[in-house]
């Protein structure tokens, strides 16, 4: 199966990322159309009209969430959410490298949408090399007129801050990134207020992932129509989709939305490894349910994702093949969210770390025949009742493990009493998931 | 005023403001919904603790109901299945690391987590993983220990200390389970305020060392009464135990204090039990005598002297300060009676004036004002909850503040407009601010008059120190009332800080040497700041002083103790020994406010209620009976047999407090100025000039010297901090504030030594280098125990001039 490239298009032309080669493609004719013969509510009802949904986890129709911004003269802001720190997921710094002009584009047109006129990218730390090349790229921009203040002749303003995360996986979470911006603890706010009403500096602030809108200026290019020709009724456009894991080819795939799952895995990817069979595998990030390979042929959409009591994530497939321990690939799960918990709420903060300190005693052989039950009970605790969905998404994949694999578990805790296993010699669990991307 | 909407919780119809948090509605339909996190006085829900989840219909997941504004209609549940899992859920993560040293913890018994845990948890714990470790207990501060291991980080400290005393000291360090509560580089939280957290802290993590393992809550009660250490007049209850006050805490009182209590309220208690404290009657020398005798020989003394007799009130009930002035004007025949400690105090007609109800800001008429124009006062100092209060305002409710001072204030660093006046200049200043304000003047108030325009809600927070050295100053504060309309508009008004904590009540008894009870008119007496040349005329051979120690709170301590030496007879009413109660003849024992019965009356109005909580020690008798045996000594009734009777008599002779009872005062206090007799209030004689004007007169040159020397009371100064070992740590040394060029000037910095000398009399201090300081002024502390700014201040009421040497080598 080939893959369907739009975001991805002419991606291996390294000349692609300079604004030359942008333009050489055709890059900032929608810009340029936008800002000189559109009117925001256009622009906004092409991207609603479109269907394109949140690419960073959520989920939530983008051109719906840019319409919740009031209207008025008070300051509004636009927040690109480059804080891609979630286990399995690295399509964000690759739209990033490759082509930083589609990023700006889109949100200098998504900005006319919203009305905002000072745009942040909160970038994570880690991505250093990805922050230059987005600095080269924004000061380019700017240097073309395509920034900063009436652009184009269009008396509208823009000014776009590209600012380096400090390294916390919570700061992805949308309010959290917001208290950071504003040099605060990044902890998430309460909500509501949502962020369109209330958001950075308590103005209303629009805050989209890097692919959401790096897909906003062909959209406005081409029309919702055209967008709604790729993928599902439900999740229409394609997906640039990280798979890794136990594959021959990890990497990024840009496909149509509702593709089957057996086709990302085994035809892009390359499926696994001689002699290993899929085990199970996590559909979007490591926030995710695991799927098992019964649910290799399923469509990988939104609403099949959620159908299978899962998600699609930011659409980042992490794959376990049968060398996999599950429940030592539960509790490195634990350990990266307990160690990226802000401690704000309960739940959350005591959860992961009950969590984690059940699991490490069930891989030691340490277990006791009540742990897996408390371990089960403890997720159901979670869910549902954090300030932020961080709590869910430890005990989403942590429930999901010891529910469909409940018989590896038990082994593990029979086997108590022999000779214990340090933590430290945890084998097969999968390398990706401490140090993403 | 919001919508009033019916909603449903649990089945039962509960009437609830539109808007207001679920959990608050709840409560008031006497439906519990368990918290930690959630406490409204310090601001914004954060929803961070989850205790609170309920269901609503029509909402799929469970909502926290501190953070859920209600709606008319809404069906809440809080006690179905799901509501009870999340709830046991909640109880068991908080502890997952809590530890269960209940039976050593001090908040055992008192404990919101035992409470909740026993309430709404599983009562069963499945951990068997061992809890976090931390060293402990930690001194957070000389006052506070910190218990890592039992806080369940509920953030409630930190939110107090970022957003309610503003000092953002306390932080969260760490993240996730390995989060906890400190300060950078592990510095002691110092702050005003600090010991609030206390209250706040929903488990044994923060603790006061004052009150550690002292009680356990069934050895103990709480009584509510009215702190009256500063004019604030906090509600606080004590924690009792063994007739003894073991602990101060806050007691509610939107319309006082907010419930916030400073920690001189806080921690201030342990001076009730100091060896200086005086527990009998003593004579000349301090040999202790009995009541008898200590009485005899103080109305024999003021039997002599007759009309020649003097009395001075400062820290006095209103049923106190009553008796002083009858006992002096009835019983002994004399017109001198003065309670005022600013110089030149306005007089009957101007108090009348400013006592207009109309003219009067309530404490929470802050909360909602668009301007908040601080007059000549330090809020911090010298009324600390107030500073607070306006705080909250600027924070809450975006108003803006002006500040117009002789010093710099703890307030300036928020104000749209701070402007200096010299000291002693408050007059000048106000003339020019009330034209300012009439025309648009271009004059030093001008920035504060501009910040004034336009503003609909004004509340003028002035300080009693405005009037020093002229009384013209309250003229002017009526004039700009009126050009503020402050008078027309609803939550407009003026609020005085006093220099002593019942200032109000007691010119409102009739502590004034130009009126008696109710600002009733009476035969002029001489004021407090003639005394001393009286004395030493001859004029005046028998003095009382009530509450009042000359020789450390008023200037021309030199003078005072000449006067103090030079009177016939001395008869000192006084809580602790000090130069002057060495002086007197006869001394006798005052109640503090935990052992007083009686009424005081707060700045904006509300008379309050002190009540006894703590025994008495030694030989100490209510006051009022003393009074009224000095007063049948003399050969006068005064009918009063009790501290009702003495209340029933004040409210008798007070007719805007016609009426009133113990009841009606309760526990939160009642405005006078909101019941019907407020209509009883004299109307201000006409343009009258005052009648003591010729008292005032001030006789010299004024000094000379490069520096003008002001004086401001520092919260810390005094007894409080000398006779509380707890508190010792806090007192202040003597230090002189100078401005950023003088300081150059002179080549010196923060913390040099320094002479500060006047006429030959000089003191020690150390240089505090101070931003927003005029050039040419300087300010000292009064009432310190050492280097006394009060002894400089030889030509006060006029400007001192004083020179500034530093000390070579130091």
């Amino acid at each position: 199966m080939p893959e369907t490239r739009v975001l991805l298009k002419h991606a291996e032309d390294p000349e692609l990322r300079t604004l030359a080669g942008y333009r050489g493609y055709g890059g900032y004719e929608t810009l340029e159309r936008a800002y000189r013969t559109m009117e925001a509510d256009e622009v906004l009802k092409e991207l609603e009209d479109s269907g394109l949904r949140g690419r960073g986890g959520a989920g939530f129709s983008m051109g719906k969430k840019a319409s919740f911004l009031p209207r008025g003269d008070m300051q509004k802001y636009l927040c690109c959410n480059a804080d891609e720190s979630e286990p399995g997921a690295f399509k964000d710094r690759e739209l990033m490298m490759r082509n930083p002009h589609q990023l700006i584009e889109g949100i200098a047109i998504a900005a006319l949408a919203a009305d905002a006129t000072l745009a942040f990218i909160f970038i994570r730390g880690e991505y250093d090399l990805v922050a230059d090349i987005l600095d080269t790229a924004v000061a380019e921009a700017y240097e073309a007129g395509y920034l900063g203040k009436d652009i184009l002749g269009s008396r509208r303003d823009l000014e776009l801050v590209v600012h380096r995360g400090a390294g916390a996986y919570i700061c992805g979470e949308e309010t959290a990134l917001l208290d950071s911006l504003e040099g605060k603890r990044g902890n998430p706010r309460l909500k509501p207020p949502f962020p369109a009403v209330q958001g950075l500096y308590g103005g209303p602030t629009l805050i989209n992932n890097v692919e959401t809108l790096s897909n906003v200026p062909r959209i406005v290019a081409r029309g919702a129509e055209w967008f709604r020709g790729f993928g599902t009724e439900q999740s229409p456009g394609t997906k640039v989709v990280s798979v890794s894991g136990c594959v021959r080819r990890p990497g990024n795939y840009e496909v149509e939305l509702g593709v089957p799952i057996r086709e990302l895995i085994y035809d892009l990817a390359g499926g696994p490894l001689e002699g290993r069979e899929v085990k199970a595998f996590y559909p979007g990030g490591s926030s995710s349910p695991v799927l098992t390979p019964a649910d290799l042929d399923l469509p990988y959409s939104f609403e099949a994702m959620a159908e299978a009591r899962s998600m699609l994530g930011s659409g980042s497939i992490i794959v376990a093949d049968d060398s996999i321990s599950i429940p030592h690939m539960a509790l490195r799960t634990a350990q990266f969210y307990h160690h990226e918990s802000c401690g704000k709420c309960t739940p959350c903060r005591e959860g992961t770390n009950w969590t984690v300190k059940m699991l490490e005693r069930v891989v030691r052989g340490e277990g006791t025949p009540m742990d897996l039950d408390i371990i089960a009970s403890v997720q159901e605790n979670i869910i549902g009742h954090c300030l932020c969905v961080l709590g869910d998404a430890m005990a989403m994949p942590v429930g999901a493990m010891v529910r469909k694999f409940r018989e590896e578990f038990e082994q593990a805790i029979a086997a108590a009493g022999e000779a214990p296993r340090p933590i430290a010699a945890v084998q097969g669990a999968p390398e990706t998931m401490g140090a993403s991307a | 005023m919001s919508r009033e909407v019916t909603i449903v919780i649990d089945g039962r119809e509960v009437s609830a403001h539109e808007g207001e948090m679920l959990h608050d509605a709840a409560k008031r339909g006497d439906v519990e919904i368990p918290v930690f996190c959630y406490e409204p006085k310090l601001g914004d829900p954060v929803g961070a603790c989850r205790m609170c989840l309920v269901e609503i219909e029509g909402i799929p997941k469970l909502q926290t109901s501190c953070s859920t504004p209600v709606r008319d209609g809404m069906v809440v549940h809080t006690r179905t299945d799901q509501v009870k899992s999340a709830q046991n859920a909640v109880v068991e993560f908080l502890l997952v690391n809590h530890p269960l040293d209940c039976p050593v913890c001090d908040k055992g018994g008192e404990c919101p987590l035992q409470d909740i845990s026993m309430g709404w948890g599983p009562g069963k714990s499945r951990v068997i993983d061992e809890k976090r470790h931390f060293e402990k207990p930690l001194p957070l501060s000389p006052l506070v220990a910190i218990d890592r291991e039992r806080c369940i980080l509920c953030y409630r400290c930190v939110r107090f200390s970022q957003e309610v005393s503003e000092d953002a000291q306390l932080q969260l360090l760490e993240r996730g389970d390995r989060t906890y509560v400190g300060t950078f580089d592990d510095r002691p939280y110092i702050s005003p305020f600090h010991g609030n957290i206390t209250d706040l802290c929903p488990v044994g993590a923060l603790t006061n060392y004052t009150y550690r393992f002292r009680a356990r809550p069934w050895d103990i009660e709480q009584a509510g009464s009215v702190c009256t250490l500063c004019p604030s007049q906090c509600n606080v209850s004590f924690t009792v135990r063994d007739e003894q006050v073991k602990r101060v805490l806050a007691r509610d009182n939107p319309d006082v204090d907010d419930g916030w209590l400073c920690d001189r309220g806080r921690y201030g208690f342990s001076m009730f039990s100091a060896s200086e404290r005086i527990d009998g009657p003593r004579l000349k020398g301090g040999a202790a005598t009995d009541w008898e005798t200590a009485i005899a020989r103080a109305a024999d003394g003021l039997k002599a002297a007759g009309a020649a007799s003097a009395a001075l009130v400062g820290d006095a009930s209103n049923e106190e300060g009553y008796l002083v002035q009858r006992v002096m004007r009835e019983a002994v025949g004399s017109p001198n009676v003065d309670s005022l400690t600013s110089v030149f105090g306005p007089r009957r007609e101007t108090f009348l004036r400013l006592a207009d109800p109309g003219l009067s800001a309530r404490v929470r008429d802050i909360d909602q004002a668009d301007l908040i124009l601080v007059l000549g006062t330090d809020p911090l100092h010298s009324s600390p909850i107030v500073d607070l209060r306006i705080r909250k305002a600027m924070r809450r409710n975006g108003a803006r503040l002006a500040v117009a001072t002789d010093r710099p204030t703890a307030l300036d660093g928020g104000a749209v407009a701070a402007t200096r006046y010299e000291p002693g200049g408050a007059a000048d200043f106000l003339e020019e601010l009330s034209k300012a304000l009439e025309a648009d003047a271009d004059n030093q108030a001008s920035a504060i008059a501009e910040a004034a325009r336009g503003a609909e809600r004004v509340v003028i927070v002035w300080g009693e120190q405005l009037v020093q050295p002229k009384a013209s100053a309250v003229d002017q504060l009526v004039v700009i009332s009126d050009h503020l309309k402050l008078g027309e508009q609803e939550g407009s008004g003026l609020l005085e800080v006093p220099v002593t904590a019942n200032s109000r009540g007691l010119r409102e008894a009739g502590c004034l040497p130009d009126a008696g009870p109710g600002l009733s008119e009476a035969e002029p007496g001489r004021t407090t700041w003639t005394l001393p040349a009286a004395i030493e005329r001859g004029e005046v051979t028998s003095l009382v002083l009530f509450g009042v120690d000359p020789l450390r709170d008023f200037p021309k301590t030199e003078k005072w103790r000449a006067a103090l030496a030079a009177v016939d007879h001395l008869v000192v009413f006084s809580t602790f020994e000090n130069a002057t109660t060495a002086m007197a003849d006869v001394v006798f024992p005052l109640e503090t406010h935990a052992e007083k019965d009686g009424t005081v009356t707060h700045p904006d109005g509300r008379l309050q209620r002190v009540r006894p909580s703590a025994s008495r020690p030694g030989d100490i008798r209510p006051n009022w009976g003393v009074l009224a045996e000095l007063s049948l000594a003399l050969g006068h009734d005064t009918g009063v047999d009790s501290q009702p009777s003495a209340f029933a008599a004040l409210c008798e002779a007070v007719p805007f407090y016609a009426g009133l009872t113990d009841a009606e005062i309760g526990g939160r206090g009642v405005r006078w100025q909101e019941r019907e007799a407020a209509s009883a209030l004299p109307t201000p004689p006409a343009n009258e000039a005052p009648v003591v004007a010729e008292l005032m007169k001030v006789s010299g040159e004024p000094p000379e010297g490069p520096f003008q020397l002001g004086t401001y009371r520092d919260l810390w100064a005094g007894p409080i901090t000398e006779l509380n070992p707890a508190l010792r740590f806090l007192a202040p040394q003597q230090r002189v504030e100078i401005s950023v060029a003088d300081a150059e000037r002179l080549g010196v910095k923060t913390g040099d030594k320094a002479t500060v000398a006047q006429n030959g009399t000089s003191l020690q201090a150390r240089v505090a280098v101070r931003e927003r300081m005029q050039d040419g002024v300087c300010f000292l502390i009064g009432g310190t125990a050492e280097n006394n700014a009060n002894s400089l201040a030889d030509a006060w009421p006029v400007a001192t001039r004083v020179d500034i040497a530093k000390v070579e080598g130091s």
